[in-house]
């Protein structure tokens, strides 16, 4: 009698395929299967496990080939659908980046959208021009193609399927909009991005079985993992892939261009990856729960690397709607879509089952120590802190002419006005005051502002500059967290510094 | 009960009229959302059904856009379901059902008042309605 096997092939998978007798659950279905019969179980029964996600991935873009003209061009600047694309090799290859935007619509279309309609059979109009060389005569170049009419198609995205992203907030008082779309201010939404337990890095998180030439599902047709994405970071769970196919055979459903209002354009990709159950081992990982996979709530309304992290979270919280930060109860929304990831899997499903797609084993293995660096820079950028200095201050009980006089002695053009313990309260400037005089206002309730826009103190310069002109104000109380002033900014310190 | 959109144009927004209105009429008028300064302003008001003609005759014979509106149109195509607005709506009129589909309730949605979904939708599938169904569009304030 021979002995229950402990494992599996990837060639034994692909015998099965080739039988019709291969036993495929998706991720979802797996995690319920492990957690009715347990793990010895699903593995005994189950050969693969479909994963998938559909999220923005913006580094992501398509190589074509033109064929030549006649005359022929060697193009140096081309723009397809009003999008600029780049010429990164010989005459008549591009890359069409998805996040590249239209110059007649900006923010609206993008290189995603391109590579979509593309995708979906639509003419596109191609402009490009030339410096015209002795072999390469042509500088014009107008034309309308469709996918049939270029040679390759391949779609080439270098970093896709992040294992897990962050959730983002906004606890400034104002609006932002950002990748991770719109924040309202004071933690009145949160948004995230992934599949969680259905993310193909997430079930497969030591590489055993994806890696280096894994075959996959990918924009709805069949593609390759080419290596680690950039930014593989797998050490501390934010894997990535770099992975290639085929744009013809794509779907216009699994490759859609987004628009992200004031951030630009991306595309959404459908990705999906089979993860062989080789073992007992692989059974296991292969049955994490959202509730095990955990991020962190990043408040993006700090404009540095480094953002604080307010807490950790579930996806299992995620994906319910709604999260607690600082005792609030915060609605969340998905940017990725479930629904679609779902799709992704049940099809890779029905592929393989139906003998469409077979199982590879990698011919290497990615990197599974490897961390994110941040940038080396060379040159200092200057922040609030390095131009601020003391603020000129007043109390609400003040008389208006003591404030006129401060605002005489001192020189200055902005007096802050705090409370006893030195929080912000308003600003008044010498134009309130002018304003005062004329009027016949006596008091200082009537001229403040209260509304003060402010910055902090490690705010890069830049970012305060900005918000100054955004306003149209000359001068911004520095405070702390507490908002106790620490300081103030003004235009003329930032020209001094930046020379604007 | 029905939704009736009110628009005043700069001249009107100092005068009463909605006041004039319900208790002239004695109608019941749930105010659901408002945006007025003193350049003009919208409201966005829910009565009963059966005064719904006479309240809007009423607004229009005082200059007031009085429109049922069409509150936002969702290209069903277009969206992925992503649910990017889900979080945003202040009203809960959109929700993610069984199936992650996301779905609008347009008996709950307030409109081209608040729209605050439109521009988050990276489909860009959601469309705010400002157009009603009786004529007024809101190119009747330019010719105010």
């Amino acid at each position: 009698m021979s002995k229950p096997t402990k494992s599996r092939s990837v060639e034994e998978i692909n015998e099965k395929i080739r039988k019709g007798d291969v036993q495929v659950l998706t991720a979802e279905e797996m995690k319920k299967l492990v957690d009715s019969s347990g793990v010895e179980v699903a593995f005994k029964e189950v050969d693969v496990v479909t994963t998938g996600t559909f999220g923005a991935m913006c580094s992501s873009g398509a190589v074509i080939n033109l064929g030549h003209s006649d005359p022929p061009i060697k193009i140096d600047h081309a723009w397809m659908n009003d999008v600029k694309v780049c010429h990164p090799g010989a005459a008549v290859d591009l890359f069409i980046g998805a996040t590249n935007m239209s110059e007649s619509q900006p923010f609206e279309y993008g290189g995603g959208h391109v590579i979509q309609d593309l995708i979906a059979g639509e003419e596109v109009e191609l402009r490009a021009t030339a410096y015209g060389t002795d072999c390469y005569p042509r500088t014009q170049l107008k034309t309308n193609i469709t996918k049939d009419d270029l040679n390759q198609f391949c779609l080439m995205n270098f970093r896709n399927c992040y294992q897990r992203y962050n959730c983002a907030v906004n606890t400034s008082d104002e609006i932002i909009y950002t990748y991770m779309s719109k924040l309202l201010p004071r933690l009145r939404n949160a948004t995230f991005s992934g599949a969680g337990e259905l993310n193909p890095l997430m079930n497969d998180p030591d590489y055993e079985t994806i890696g280096m030439g894994s075959r996959i599902f990918l924009g709805g047709g069949q593609g390759y993992v080419i290596g680690e994405g950039t930014q593989h970071s797998p050490k501390n769970l934010n894997g990535t892939l770099m992975v290639k196919g085929d744009a013809k055979k794509m779907s216009p459903e699994f490759i859609q261009g987004a628009a992200f209002t004031r951030y630009g354009t991306s595309m959404y990709v459908g990705l999906g990856i089979p993860i062989p159950v080789l073992n007992e081992g692989l059974a296991k990982k292969t049955a994490i729960r959202d509730s095990e996979i955990f991020t962190d709530v990043v408040d993006y309304s700090v404009p540095r690397r480094d953002r604080p992290k307010l807490r950790q979270v579930s996806y299992k919280e995620l994906k319910s709607g709604c999260i607690t930060i600082n005792d609030k109860k915060v609605r969340v929304s998905s940017l990725s879509s479930l629904k679609m990831a779902k799709k992704v899997a049940s099809t890779l499903k029905s592929w393989i089952e139906e003998g469409r797609f077979f199982l590879t084993s990698p011919v290497e293995r990615l990197p599974t120590e490897s961390v994110f660096k941040p940038m080396r820079q060379t040159e200092e950028i200057p922040f609030v802190v390095s131009v601020m200095h003391s603020a000129v201050t007043c109390t609400e009980n003040e008389e208006i002419r003591a404030i006129a006089e401060r605002i005489v002695t001192k020189s200055v053009n902005h007096i802050v006005v705090v409370d006893e313990v030195g929080k912000l309260l308003g600003i008044v400037t010498s134009w309130d005051i002018t304003r005062a005089m004329a009027e016949g206002k006596k008091s200082l309730a009537e001229i403040e502002s209260r509304n003060v826009i402010t910055t902090k103190p490690d705010e890069p310069l830049e970012v305060a500059s900005k918000r100054m002109a955004q306003h149209n104000i000359s001068a911004l109380p520095v405070i702390d967290i507490e908002k106790k002033v620490m300081g103030i900014v003004t235009a003329e310190d930032v020209s001094k510094l930046l020379g604007r | 009960m029905v939704r009736i959109l009110l628009r005043f144009s700069e001249e009107q927004v100092s005068q009463p009229i909605a006041s004039e209105i319900i208790i002239q009429y004695k109608v019941p008028m749930a105010i659901l959302a408002a945006h007025v300064n003193s350049k003009g302003g919208e409201i966005l008001a829910e009565i009963p059904d059966d005064v719904q003609e006479k309240v809007i005759k009423a607004f229009r014979e005082r200059g007031v856009s009085a429109t049922v509106p069409k509150l936002i149109e969702v290209d069903k195509e277009k969206c992925f379901s992503c649910g990017s607005c889900v979080a945003l709506c202040p009203v809960e009129a959109i929700s993610i059902d069984a199936e992650c589909t996301v779905q609008f309730d347009k008996e709950k949605c307030v409109g081209s008042t608040c729209s605050v979904c439109v521009d988050a939708c990276p489909a860009r599938a959601i469309k705010s309605v400002k157009q009603n169904n009786n004529g007024h569009s809101s190119n009747d304030r330019k010719n105010k």
